[in-house]
């Protein structure tokens, strides 16, 4: 009885079969097509229609279908000298909506992930307040909290490409950004449970990390809109995202938004650490340098057609789709240009519009087969428009490695394929 | 597999020595090691740090550790043969780049053949072959109780307040302690606000980076592979390769100290003393020829007089100031270039995305900070 329940043993070479046939139906660039008896995916009975598939709780933390098995974060190995101080990227050319999977989000760390028992997490609140305090995380989950959807760049994203094109995928010219709904307490209600001394301006979270990070924050953006966070998209963070408590610093670059946040310190000048004076300063070509460049400007990128996603279905409907997202608030307007930026087109908003949160555009063509030149303008409720990489260029020379937030070309070629370029 | 690594591995399968065979002396060889442990854990539960954990090395095939994130190199030259015995590892620690090509260990090799035998020997000693070895595991068996009951311990302290406090509005939390303050808050200012008492020389710190530092950041700060250049780069931030170092970019004196004392050596933070931070930065300076005296002591009397070359050279954001920004017009929309579009670069030409074909050996420019 048992062993009718088994798939037979033709079920490996049925199946791989199938994908060869898939396979083939992709090149073929119409899905559709009937062949004479009919596509045997239709007029055969498959294995799946026959056979059960696994019962409940065979994964008792789901994980996405074998067939997704290469959507995920990849890195850059020269980049970097070793992986614990180092960064990987969200794959953005395999995503939609507007919402990272917990498990894609893009890490960046300094000192390796530490990894802490919650019963061990401690967060301190000191420096210029009336009574510095220890909290607990179950003294934490005692405030009152808030649902936020927020993006979260660093500030070197697209950090690579000052001098020119050089990746090609949208995961690694611009994958250092995800945008998650964080649940956690207003950092002011954490800080007025201290008593905030009328001498503070600044605020210096630290983590627990090996790095023990640390950065200046002005009080005014502490006590605006800032979240100490347990959760990312409902559950708890994950451990390369801070677990189990960490900073939300919305809309500013995310080298700020401290993971293992373990303590707070309140001050009456910024401490110039060395994450806000050696790193995240932004040198200019008079040789003077930017400091505390918090914000992060409207950018965009198109996500599909990209290098690692090529058109793979010949002429006719297209679907051009990406994302938007501006430190400043909503994004407003998103235009698109096929033609290397000579004529613009108003891109379409799908999906919600929230300050600070990725946004998703799409514009819907009919591909007559023939070379593209794909940009992406973004310009958010300020009226702040992206700039070109020329524009950028001419303002502060090469050398700034962080904030490039200039408009990308993707050069999508008769074949469907596509490749990181520049043009005049 | 270069030339050397393919004699190597004929050479020693011939060979076929025991593992065991080591001629140095491991007590020496401890002392040695500490210019490895910044990146290597070896003995009872050591974990993979920068470079992988060193346990049973003697004996183990090049890139085998499991784990371990290798470099494609080390990997192909496991694959090749290479086991680690005292022949292979006495060639590797030699010059590592000249035996594995592209190997990620950044550390450039050991210069005198006794303190070669000397580390070999202590490695050796926690070998599973050597006897050494096994009165280590032995040993270390009575370290886990203690660790359970300080797991008990921490939960037990990690009940919420039992009785909420006065203050405050939710009455949340507890007063923290003098004491859990001073343990945490080590943070430094520019102006000297956080320094604690103490002091060091140019001397103690040399020696103290000789062994701490120098491993990653080279003898004179120099920057071993892409671990960050300390010292020099002065003139050099309007180049088109600026070369951003303490001496020629970092704006304050306090931010050295400050991150070496709470982040270095990195792997393993916070084991400095408070002396030895003073004269690892007084060492710093003196690299960067901002103190030209050896006997230089810097303390937390003198460490505010000290400034950094480049403190003018920080400005406010002014990105709004820009042209692009500052003029808000509504963007072009048909027709905007005249001259028509060109493709004036192209990121096939420089093929350095990861999984393209030919990105083995092939770096970009740039980086992430």
């Amino acid at each position: 009885m048992a062993e009718s329940k088994t798939p037979p043993p033709s079920n490996l070479s049925r199946r791989s079969l199938l994908k060869a046939g898939l396979a083939a139906g992709a090149v073929a660039g119409s899905a559709g097509a009937a062949r004479a008896g009919g596509d045997p995916l239709i007029t055969e009975i498959q294995d799946w229609n026959r056979y059960l598939g696994d019962g409940v709780q065979a994964r008792p933390y789901g994980v996405p279908s074998e067939f997704e098995s290469h959507v995920v974060r990849r890195d850059v190995e020269w980049l970097t000298a070793s992986t614990e101080s180092s960064v990987n990227f969200t794959p953005l050319h395999e995503l939609d909506g507007i919402i990272t999977p917990n498990g894609l989000c893009f890490e960046r760390h300094h000192g390796g992930v530490a990894e802490i028992n919650p019963a061990e997490h401690r967060l301190m609140i000191n420096g210029l307040v009336d009574t510095p305090l220890v909290f607990t995380m179950e003294d934490l989950k005692r405030f009152p909290r808030e649902n936020r959807i927020y993006f979260l760049e660093c500030a070197a994203n697209s950090g690579m490409e000052w001098r020119g094109s050089q990746l090609n995928g949208c995961q690694y010219t611009h994958g250092m950004v995800h945008c998650v709904m964080y649940t956690g307490v207003p950092l002011k209600l954490i800080l007025e449970e201290a008593g905030i001394k009328t001498s503070a301006k600044w605020v210096m979270p630290e983590g627990a990390d090996a790095s023990a990070m640390t950065r200046s924050i002005p009080l005014e953006k502490a006590l605006d809109d800032c979240l100490v966070a347990f959760k990312m998209n409902g559950e708890a963070l994950r451990p390369e995202q801070g677990y189990p408590l960490r900073l939300v610093v919305p809309g500013w670059e995310g080298n700020m938004w401290v993971k293992w946040l373990r303590r707070i310190e309140v001050g009456d000048e910024p401490w110039h650490q060395r994450e806000e004076t050696s790193k995240y300063t932004d040198l200019l070509e008079s040789g003077k340098a930017r400091r505390f460049t918090w914000v992060m400007d409207p950018k965009s990128v198109i996500t599909s057609p990209s290098p690692q996603a090529p058109i793979s279905h010949g002429k006719g409907p297209l679907v051009i789709s990406g994302v938007a997202w501006s430190g400043n608030g909503r994004i407003s307007r998103v235009d698109v240009s096929t033609d290397g930026g000579q004529n613009w087109k108003t891109a379409r908003l799908d999906g919600p519009s929230l300050p600070k949160a990725m946004h998703r555009f799409y514009l819907d063509i009919g591909w007559d087969g023939s070379d593209l030149l794909l940009q992406s303008r973004a310009m958010d409720e300020n009226g702040y428009f992206q700039p070109t990489k020329n524009e950028l260029r001419a303002a502060r020379g090469e050398n700034s490695i962080y904030h490039n937030n200039s408009i990308q070309t993707w050069y999508v070629k008769a074949d469907g394929t596509v490749e990181n370029v520049e043009v005049s | 597999m270069s030339k050397f690594l393919k004699a190597l591995v004929i050479g020693t399968a011939l060979a076929s020595l025991p593992a065991a065979a080591v001629a140095g002396d491991p007590a020496a060889g401890e002392k040695v090691f500490k210019k490895c442990a910044a990146c290597h854990a070896v003995g009872d539960g050591a974990k993979h740090k920068v470079g992988p954990e060193l346990n049973d090395v003697l004996g183990r095939t090049a890139g085998t550790a499991e784990v371990y994130k290798y470099s494609k190199a080390m990997i192909s030259a496991g694959e090749d043969g290479l086991v680690w015995d005292e022949a292979t590892l006495t060639a590797y620690l030699t010059k590592p780049r000249d035996v594995v090509k592209g190997t990620k260990m950044a550390f450039a090799g050991l210069r005198k053949e006794q303190d070669l035998d000397n580390v070999i020997a202590y490695l050796a000693t926690f070998s599973a072959d050597t006897p050494a070895a096994e009165e280590e595991q032995s040993s270390a068996e009575p370290a886990e109780p203690e660790t359970k009951v300080q797991t008990a311990e921490a939960s037990a302290t990690a009940k919420p307040t039992p009785e909420l406090r006065e203050g405050g509005t939710f009455h949340l939390g507890r007063k923290a302690t003098e004491d859990e303050v001073a343990a945490w808050d080590i943070d430094v200012r520019p102006d000297g606000t956080g320094l604690p008492e103490g002091s060091g020389t140019v001397a103690d710190g040399e020696v103290l980076f000789t062994d701490n530092c120098a491993v990653c950041h080279g003898d004179f700060g120099e920057g071993v592979g892409r671990w960050p250049v300390l010292a020099g780069g002065q003139d050099t931030l309007r180049n088109a390769r600026p070369e951003k170092t303490i001496g020629s970019y970092w704006p304050y004196l306090s931010t050295v100290y400050d991150y070496v004392r709470r982040s270095m050596p990195y792997g393993n933070a916070r084991s400095l003393s408070d002396d030895d931070v003073y004269a690892l930065t007084a060492y710093l300076l003196y690299l960067n020829d901002i103190v030209e005296d050896e006997d230089f002591e810097l303390s937390k009397d003198n460490f505010t007089e000290i400034r950094l070359p480049n403190e003018a050279n920080f400005i406010p954001d002014d990105r709004m100031e820009e042209p692009h920004y500052a003029q808000k017009a509504e963007p072009c929309m048909s027709d905007c270039k005249p001259d028509g579009v060109t493709i004036t670069m192209r990121a096939r030409i420089l093929d350095v995305t990861p999984g393209s074909v030919d990105d083995d050996d092939a770096s970009g420019v740039g980086g992430v900070d």
